[in-house]
């Protein structure tokens, strides 16, 4: 015969009373769980999307300049002609203690230049690298590499998201696979490529040698249209852009594809920050979160409803609690008559409120979490699952058992203060 | 019997009541020795339950000094009052106050449940006392399987289980009929035979003939403490 032998004797004893607790605290944690399991696999689903975008950092000079965007989002401006990145700021971003969540830099100096009497952007960057980090550059079929164009409708897509686990990643893999033949994208510093719409616009074709800054370089090939800036672009080694702007070592703008499933972005971010503090960096992700309004409004709407329903849950479990010690007030009165201590009557009170609260999590948060796959399509307007989530349910068991305890003090405080001899009917 | 195992020097006992101050008990003092059996007896209202209580270690007096076995019951903490209880008393209270969702033997164990023992000690325990109050078959049914008598039997059985030398029953034939409630005082009579001291508040006069002594209180106050007047010392009941 233990103490927790008496308290679930007690709990099975008063079953319905237990079922409404349970109910009560029940429906708060399934609220928080479904609008907290909501927000986050929309949180997941919108980095899955940025991490697919390719390019999802960017650090650029801490200043105002030209305006750069990427797929309708506005980044920050970038600095050119008065202060650049350096070489240096790129090695020392490689080697930051998070690089391995990096998967691929691109540093590149931008510039303008005349073009058949045409102004237009030059970027300098490595082919490989840019290729890499943006997914939807291609080279018109009229290259004679074409090896490394391929088709939209060919090509394998990254794979999905395992909806039911947590641990989603980014497949880069599968990006590269698209471009298993980059290593045959190798410019020499006396070619560039030209961009679909600049190309088209003045008849440029592979093969054609275009003046820029007083040398000639030899057309390597023309993207295939992709509606992005780089239509109105020509790409050209690093060395070759430094070379011809006259500023040799300078960067403009380091972009980065990030992996932010292979550790916390966070942490990169600051650690980016901390090593080189006159850089601007800019998370796509972050910027994308941060603008998504139906998520704000979700997270706004659902902690007040969750602060509000887990109150009342408090409530409910605390009156109920109140009113069975109030119930038991002779019961108790026998137990601190035949020796229980004070100590023993507060614990048998909490460990009620405790094995109720456990018991009212398991349940919240299978509810929550049905609610929310239900739901969660309907309300974030995207195609989501919330998964199961072990860290989830243990957050709801901790949220319930302290809802819980803290409902169960003024309980206990009750049952504690309670005369004994008042509660026998002694006097 | 020369060791006196309660002392009650000058206990006196005021409560309010609906806003009116009521003096329960005045000025009592008596000594009871190891080994009595003690029934005091009085109308409704004459102190006896509060000076079980008093008694009980469950309920401070205004004035005075109470020891049992020679501690000073109000000297020591609640927690370590509660303690002696465990160890110094078995209370049988009014109408058996058994806890009705635990079975026979359960309802034995709850003075060893915050003992140290292992659950099969306690077990082992609880099963000897039941047994000796002759419910060794019912053990395991709960409070409103057994009869009234029953009940008291285990009532009793509780009180005994942790081995206290003090008994301290409230009317506890109040709900048995005649039959059944002299069995109980039997009982009573065989634990006080066995050595343990027996304090007993009653309103029978029937049972008196149980118990070695017999204390009086009318208004709070003891007019009486006559041993052989109001019943002589009597032997088990034939």
């Amino acid at each position: 015969m233990q103490l927790y032998n008496i308290i679930i004797n007690n709990l099975l004893r008063r079953k319905a009373k237990m079922i409404f607790v349970l109910i009560g605290l029940s429906i708060g944690i399934a609220t928080v769980v479904s609008v907290y399991g909501i927000v986050e696999t929309m949180k997941v689903e919108m980095t899955r999307q940025v991490s697919e975008f390719g390019v999802n950092v960017v650090l650029t000079p801490d200043a105002g300049g030209l305006t750069f965007s990427y797929g309708g989002i506005t980044l920050p401006e970038i600095m050119y002609d008065v202060e650049s990145l350096t070489e240096e700021d790129v090695d020392i971003v490689r080697e930051l203690p998070s690089n391995d969540m990096i998967k691929v830099i691109s540093p590149k100096l931008l510039g303008t230049g005349m073009v058949k009497e045409n102004k237009v952007i030059i970027v300098g960057a490595n082919p490989q690298e840019e290729f890499l980090i943006k997914p939807w550059l291609r080279l018109s079929d009229e290259n004679s590499e074409d090896t490394i164009v391929k088709d939209a409708s060919t090509e394998e897509k990254p794979k999905d998201i395992d909806e039911n686990s947590g641990d989603k990643k980014m497949d880069f893999e599968s990006i590269d696979l698209a471009r298993q033949n980059l290593e045959d994208l190798n410019l020499q510093d006396n070619q560039v490529i030209v961009g679909y719409e600049f190309a088209t616009g003045l008849n440029i074709k592979t093969g054609d040698i275009l003046n820029i800054y007083d040398k000639e370089f030899e057309v390597y090939g023309t993207l295939m249209e992709s509606g992005s800036v780089e239509d109105k672009q020509i790409l050209m080694n690093l060395n070759s852009a430094q070379e011809a702007f006259g500023r040799p070592g300078e960067i403009t703008v380091i972009e980065m594809a990030v992996d932010y499933f292979g550790g916390s972005e966070e942490t990169l971010l600051s650690e980016i920050s901390n090593e080189l503090p006159h850089a601007k960096v800019t998370s796509l992700r972050q910027e994308s979160l941060r603008r998504d309004e139906v998520l704000v409004r979700l997270v706004r709407f659902g902690v007040t409803i969750s602060i509000i329903i887990l109150l009342v849950g408090m409530l409910v479990v605390a009156l109920t609690m109140s009113n069975s010690v109030r119930e038991r007030t002779r019961e108790i009165g026998i137990f601190r008559a035949i020796g229980f201590r004070q100590y023993h009557i507060i614990k048998m009170v909490m460990m009620e409120g405790l094995i109720i609260s456990i018991i009212g999590g398991i349940i919240g948060y299978v509810g929550g979490i049905i609610m929310a796959r239900y739901a969660g399509p309907f309300i974030s307007g995207m195609e989501i699952i919330v998964p199961w989530r072990v860290d989830l349910l243990f957050i709801s068991i901790a949220l319930a058992v302290a809802i819980g305890v803290v409902s169960s003090i003024y309980p206990a405080y009750q049952a504690v203060k309670q005369d004994p001899a008042e509660s026998l009917r002694f006097i | 019997m020369s060791e006196i195992m309660i002392s009650l020097k000058n206990i006196s006992k005021t409560y309010t009541s609906m806003g009116d101050e009521v003096q329960a008990l005045r000025s009592v003092s008596f000594d009871i020795f190891k080994g009595e059996s003690v029934s005091v007896m009085g109308h409704s209202g004459s102190g006896k339950s509060t000076m079980l209580s008093i008694i009980g270690a469950l309920n401070p007096p205004t004035s005075g000094i109470i020891e049992i076995d020679g501690i000073d019951l109000y000297k020591l903490s609640a927690e370590k009052r509660a303690d002696f209880r465990r160890e110094y008393l078995g209370f049988v209270f009014q109408q058996f106050q058994l806890i009705p969702y635990l079975t026979a033997i359960e309802n034995v164990m709850l003075p060893l449940t915050t003992t140290k023992r292992s659950n099969k000690e306690k077990r082992e325990m609880a099963a000897e006392v039941l047994k000796r109050v002759g419910l060794e078959k019912k053990m395991n049914r709960l409070p409103n399987q057994l009869s009234g008598g029953e009940q008291e039997r285990v009532a009793i059985a509780r009180a005994i289980v942790n081995e206290p030398p003090l008994i301290l029953a409230d009317e506890p034939t109040g709900s048995l009929d005649t039959k059944t409630g002299d069995e109980i005082m039997e009982l009573f009579q065989e634990l006080n035979e066995d050595g343990l001291t027996v304090l007993m508040v009653t309103h029978n006069p029937d049972n008196v003939r149980y118990l070695k002594r017999t204390i009086m209180m009318k208004d709070g106050i003891l007019f009486q403490d006559q041993d052989g007047l109001v019943k002589p010392i009597v032997t088990k009941k034939v």
